[in-house]
């Protein structure tokens, strides 16, 4: 089943299907086997699995559970998590004539890596709190392993550092958050996220996308609960606003929130400047608007809105 | 001051930031007493002594060394610390006038036609930051002259450097950059901001 080559004894014996030496094995995990795609054949068994622990469900006296084999490894993030932690004992013998317990101290696991374990749960924490989906969890926590291993930005709070990590992770996915909504489930201020922010694209030597007013249309509306065609229309106003420049030198976040105020008063559900300004975090969409439309060129999109909101 | 092309743009200087030494110690309460013009600020550990001509502020610390800031051009930095240094001599102290140096300047120039950022950042990109959110501007960092150039939408330019002479350099350098990512000029009745 297994060819190795050990012509010259330096190549390590590697798992081919004898009927295609070129296919590239599948993993099946919970078997432990590894398959060839092409023909279906089991060519390696009993492969070590990294997962979680694999437990014996067998007989319901399962007090004791002689296959526990430990917690899942995170090899990307960790530096191999190998360390022994004492818990608190539960018999009597556990505890010592004062009634603490003997083995106090659970010992502290790989204390360089603590603050790190530390900062993804607070990732955690934070992307949970805005349903953020495990891809830009992962992102986030890669880019807080590079800035952290670098030690460039070291006197920064790590906090701030996570929260920058996490808004560039948005961006990178194309699925930006702004400023203030990262806030919102931080304890640091827009500046200090913004200071990391920077220091961070700099430290990495990325860059990333500019955003547009596009990429918050859909958000925005759905937590309004505006219709679909009412954020259509959105979206071509805020786009033909931009392309026209009606609005120079303005954030594509306020653009996005007038063009929603134009487009749900131009429909049946109309929204409150309050309303709007609240999810969008911005200030004063009044005078957006008026900027935008005291302009001759919006006659021309006035129409092409109203037929939005009509089809 | 003119960037070499067929218009002279006006690079208008705002502020010049010097450092200077004494070279002695200072007593920050004599100063605050019986000096004029100025201002003590124990909390911080220095007095603020300001000069009406040339229009200096001046940080004096008890250590000697003092912060101008405030001049429009390097000479009147100069000029300003001298005038400085010779009023804390005539308050009683010995002081020697050393290590003068221009540490910052900040200069303002005015493009004439409107500028397109967000071409302008795809253009330069690792160069030119542009964060909406953040600033209204796009921050173009020149990292061998040392100036940081902050250009907004309107077509105004405030650069800052080490010298004045980098300064222009920095002007001259990226206009030609802007003049590429220009907008075209529009009907004035049609941008009229209220």
């Amino acid at each position: 089943m297994a060819s190795t080559s050990r012509k010259d004894g330096l190549t390590l014996p590697r798992v081919t299907c004898p009927n295609h030496p070129e296919a590239i094995l599948v993993e099946d995990y919970r078997a432990g086997d590894m398959i060839c795609p092409e023909c279906g054949l089991v060519v390696g068994d009993r492969v070590i699995d990294v997962g979680s622990e694999w437990r014996t469900f067998s007989n319901e006296k399962a007090l004791k559970d002689p296959s526990r084999v430990g917690d899942a490894q995170n090899p990307l993030l960790n530096g191999g998590d190998l360390t022994t932690m004492i818990s608190k004992g539960t018999g009597a013998a556990s505890f010592d004539e004062f009634g603490n317990s003997k083995y106090q101290n659970r010992r502290t696991m790989s204390s360089s890596d603590r603050a790190m374990l530390n900062a993804f749960k607070e990732i955690s924490t934070m992307a949970d709190r805005i349903n953020l989906p495990r891809n830009i969890i992962d992102r986030t926590n890669n880019l807080f392993k590079q800035v952290y291993e670098q030690k460039s930005l070291k006197g920064r709070a790590n906090d701030a550092i996570a929260s920058a990590c996490l808004y560039i992770a948005c961006r990178q996915e194309g699925v930006p958050r702004t400023f203030k909504e990262i806030c919102a489930v931080s304890r640091i201020s827009k500046k200090e996220i913004g200071r990391c922010f920077k220091l961070i694209l700099k430290a990495l030597e990325t860059s990333v996308d500019l955003i547009t007013t596009g990429d918050f249309m859909s958000r925005f509306c759905s937590n309004l609960g505006l219709p679909k065609q009412v954020q259509m229309a959105a979206t071509f106003i805020a786009r033909k606003a931009v392309e026209l420049d009606l609005v120079p030198g303005r954030s594509p976040i306020s653009v996005a929130a007038a063009a929603i105020y134009m487009a749900s008063q131009a429909s049946a559900e109309k929204k409150t400047q309050k309303e709007i300004g609240d999810i969008a975090g911005v200030a004063d969409i009044s005078s957006l608007t008026h900027q935008s439309t005291s302009c001759p060129s919006c006659e021309e999109k006035l129409p092409k809105v109203v037929f939005f909101c009509c089809t | 001051m003119d960037s070499g092309n067929d218009e002279a743009l006006d690079i208008i200087i705002t502020n010049v930031v010097a450092t200077f030494r004494t070279r002695c110690h200072l007593n920050l309460r004599t100063i605050a007493l019986e000096g004029i013009n100025v201002i003590y600020k124990p909390e911080d550990g220095k007095v603020l002594m300001k000069l009406r001509k040339p229009k200096i502020t001046a940080s004096i610390w008890s250590s000697g060394k003092i912060i101008c800031t405030g001049a429009t051009s390097e000479d009147q930095a100069k000029v300003g610390a001298r005038r400085l240094a010779r009023c804390l001599q005539k308050l009683g102290f010995k002081v020697r006038f050393s290590a003068f140096k221009v540490v910052n300047v900040l200069a303002v120039c005015s493009m004439p036609f409107a500028i397109h950022l967000i071409d302008f950042t795809k253009n330069n990109r690792p160069i030119a930051s542009y964060e909406p959110e953040l600033h209204p501007a796009v921050t173009y960092r020149i990292k061998h002259l040392r100036a940081t150039c902050q250009i907004f939408s309107t077509g105004s330019l405030t650069i800052t450097g080490p010298n004045v002479q980098n300064v222009a350099t920095a002007v001259e350098q990226v206009y030609p950059l802007l003049y590429e990512c220009q907008k075209p000029l529009r009907k004035a009745e049609g941008v009229s901001r209220e």
